[in-house]
């Protein structure tokens, strides 16, 4: 747990661009609440290639995972109601790519269509929330008497290490 | 923006992740099945080993076992190995496509190291079928087999003295209603004091032929009444021959029916075997519903499901792991081939299957299925073979051959009518053909060496001499209809014998019954009909009564408004011939 907020203030502090790390919070949710398949495959190798925040990706990929055990079941029972479309069921019949990717399954259909409808607004409103949290709150966090409490810790010894 | 060691790190992650699929599949797959299993049966499931392999992709189980809920020193299901190798690209697809499962070493009902855990006490289940309990008969007395019969002359009896006293009450009533002897003496002695009464002038008349008038309208009116109820008498008669009719005609028709039932002849009634095996055939046939209902949710929704006619109802559908697709290039799931080691009583069982799915349209063939059993201690040899399909129709067909099973010794019936069989060898063959849920089935049922023992019952005894000499007891069953209540036909040729032997104390205690019923019947007829033609009789007499009685009164008052016609006239005539003769003897004075 101590890991995983020094990442995250690491990250947050770091000069990473606001928008690396706004793509790799909407990525990471993307993948995280697809099921693991081929399609999952292709977003690691996305965020692999581009410099988008590694970090930032794995720990939101990581939280979005757990989110799904609750959200995965309403999910599918929406998809399943919104999907019996016959325009929609023959293009998934006759494109063996979009099964290969498993887009003929309920789940994996119902969790791409959010995860891209999601993407672009995550991706903008993260870079801001970055930006507005680097410009506004980091100095005054710095300040604040939990923040010297967490310096003179073990957490503080780890964030030095990580820089 | 290109992050340029980008390959490297996907490459790293990919590499990590297939080694961690690797170490963690098997024992990952281990805890998922353990968990769904137990969920499922509600006892503790052990399984030693899940492994996977990558090349060709399998996976492998081994020493699966599953414990009884009912009995936790047993286990319900277990297995040593079984492996199930899965074909790669419909996998890749999303579909389960298993070229071979094999399950070596099968048990039922094997005994466990360790008394294993129960979550959750089994239900009482109705749906298993029991070959010790379809083979327990219970004989029919003869007070079940008058009851079996279907007799008619009770409800006939009941409906014909029900009738009687019905019409036994309306007769008393009408009986009330009738003119009584002293009513009919009052208008005698009316009709007579006016007729014998003088007449003095016209206002005396005219009073009379009123109240002359007036007897007259009652007499008509208890005339109307009589008519009345002699028409009802008549309509009662009829009613009550038409009950006496049917009753006899009922009494007949039973009598003819259990005269054919222990004189039975090919073609005839039921035999006896149907009598004391199609109940119970037909229970266990229809347990063959449950198949049904297994297979009905895949279906197609065109089709008529379960015959009902009920207006359909909103389904609820829950969502499948793939969406619907009108093509679709593989099954869910399709078992490619699939064979079983079975280990039962001693012996060994190998089930093969084939094109094991639910999608049979896709694959357009049907599942193939057998079973062979050879040298168990208690049974010579089974064979069964058949197929199962879920297309416009689901079809199932089934053949069997079973030779030389062992029956263990067992009591059919109980009380005076128990009836031990010692030793037997039953052997069968047959097919069944199930489409939807209408059945077509037809076995032939062999008993070799049977050695019954008898009860204090003497027909029971004589039944299991016969039996006892025989060879072989054969018996033909067809079942036809729907599978949730087919149609049932057994037939023996020993049907006579066994009708004969069985049928010895029905037929007494149907003769007696009969015997009792009718002089009873005839007691409570002859008395009902008795009092009815008494009735008839007395109605007859007095409506001829009446009528002689209205016509006198007509004569009489006819015969009496003559009278004072003349009388009228007799006293004008005198009173002119003594005007006229006064007036002469003035005239005469005056000429004088």
């Amino acid at each position: 747990m101590l890991t995983l907020v020094a990442k995250i203030l690491k990250v947050l502090n770091s000069q990473a661009s606001p928008w690396q790390i706004g793509w790799a919070i909407a990525l990471g949710l993307f993948v995280g609440i697809l099921p693991f398949g081929l399609l999952t495959l292709l977003i690691v190798l996305v965020v692999c290639l581009l410099t988008i925040n590694l970090s930032t990706f794995i720990v939101v990929w990581g939280l979005t995972e757990g989110l799904m055990l609750l959200f995965a079941a309403p999910l599918e029972r929406l998809t399943w109601q919104y999907a019996q479309n016959d325009s929609l069921l023959q293009l998934l019949a006759n494109t063996e790519t979009l099964q290969l990717l498993h887009l003929h399954h309920t789940l994996t259909l119902g969790a791409f269509l959010l995860g891209a409808i999601l993407l672009l607004p995550i991706a903008w409103l993260s870079k801001t929330l970055v930006m507005q949290y680097r410009t506004r709150v980091m100095n005054s966090v710095q300040q604040w008497k939990i923040m010297q409490m967490l310096k003179a810790s073990k957490l503080f010894d780890l964030y030095e290490k990580l820089n | 923006m290109i992050r340029k060691s980008g390959w490297l790190v996907f490459i790293v992650f990919v590499g990590a992740l297939l080694a961690l699929v690797y170490l963690l599949a098997g024992p990952a797959i281990r805890v998922g099945m353990v968990y769904s299993l137990e969920k499922a049966v509600g006892a503790e499931v052990n399984i030693d080993k899940v492994s996977l392999q990558l090349a060709p992709l399998a996976v492998r189980i081994n020493n699966l076992q599953i414990t009884d809920a009912a009995k936790p020193s047993h286990n319900s299901v277990s297995f040593g190995h079984a492996s199930a190798a899965l074909e790669v690209w419909p996998a890749l697809l999303g579909y389960y496509v298993i070229n071979e499962l094999t399950v070596d070493d099968l048990h039922y009902g094997a005994e466990r190291a360790s008394q294993g855990d129960v979550y959750r006490q089994p239900a009482a289940n109705g749906e298993k079928v029991d070959l010790a309990q379809l083979l327990q008969v219970d004989l029919p007395d003869a007070d079940e087999l008058i009851a079996r019969a279907n007799l008619q002359t009770p409800a006939k009896a009941e409906a014909l003295k029900q009738l009687a006293l019905n019409e036994q009450q309306q007769l008393k009533q009408l009986q009330q209603q009738l003119p009584g002897k002293d009513a009919l003496a009052q208008y005698q002695s009316e009709i007579k004091a006016l007729t014998d009464s003088k007449i003095t002038n016209a206002t005396d008349l005219a009073a009379k032929a009123q109240q002359l008038q007036q007897l007259k309208d009652k007499l008509t009116a208890e005339k109307a009444s009589l008519e009345q109820i002699t028409q009802q008498l008549s309509q009662s008669k009829t009613a009550l021959s038409q009950a006496v009719a049917e009753l006899k005609a009922a009494s007949k028709a039973d009598y003819a029916k259990v005269q054919q039932l222990a004189n039975l002849s090919d073609g005839g009634l039921a035999g006896i075997s149907q009598i004391l095996l199609g109940e119970l055939w037909g229970e266990r046939i229809s347990q063959l519903q449950s198949l049904y209902l297994l297979a009905k949710p895949y279906l197609p929704d065109s089709l008529p499901q379960g015959g009902t006619n009920s207006p359909a109802e909103p389904e609820v559908v829950l969502p499948n792991r793939i969406l619907p697709l009108p093509t679709q290039p593989y099954p869910d799931f399709w078992i490619k081939t699939a064979r079983i080691n079975w280990q039962l009583g001693g012996g060994e069982a190998t089930i093969a299957l084939k094109d094991i799915t639910a999608q049979h349209q896709l694959i357009n063939r049907a599942t193939q299925f057998s079973l062979d059993v050879k040298q168990l201690p208690q049974l010579a040899a089974f064979s069964l073979n058949g197929d199962f399909a879920i297309l416009e129709q689901m079809v199932t067909n089934l053949n069997w051959q079973l030779d030389g099973l062992n029956l263990q010794p067992m009591t059919l019936g109980h009380g005076d009518t128990a009836m031990d069989l010692v030793a037997g060898l039953l052997s069968s063959s047959g097919k069944l053909s199930l489409t939807d849920n209408q059945i077509a089935q037809q076995a032939n049922v062999v008993l070799k060496a049977a050695n019954f023992n008898s009860s204090a019952n003497k027909y029971l005894q004589q039944l299991a001499g016969l039996l006892n000499q025989q060879q072989q007891i054969p018996f033909s069953i067809a079942a036809t209809g729907l599978v949730s209540a087919p149609d049932v036909s057994i037939r023996s040729s020993l049907d006579k014998l066994l009708g004969d032997a069985l049928l010895g104390e029905a037929k007494q205690k149907v003769a007696a019954y009969q015997a009792e019923l009718q002089s009873k019947l005839n007691s409570q007829l002859q008395s009902g009909l008795a009092g009815q033609q008494d009735w008839a009789a007395l109605l007859t007499q007095q409506d001829s009564q009446v009528s002689d009685i209205s016509a006198s009164i007509d004569t009489m008052l006819d015969a009496k408004l003559a009278d004072v016609k003349d009388q009228a006239k007799d006293k004008l005539k005198d009173r002119l011939l003594k005007k006229l003769d006064t007036k002469k003897s003035d005239e005469n004075n005056d000429s004088n």
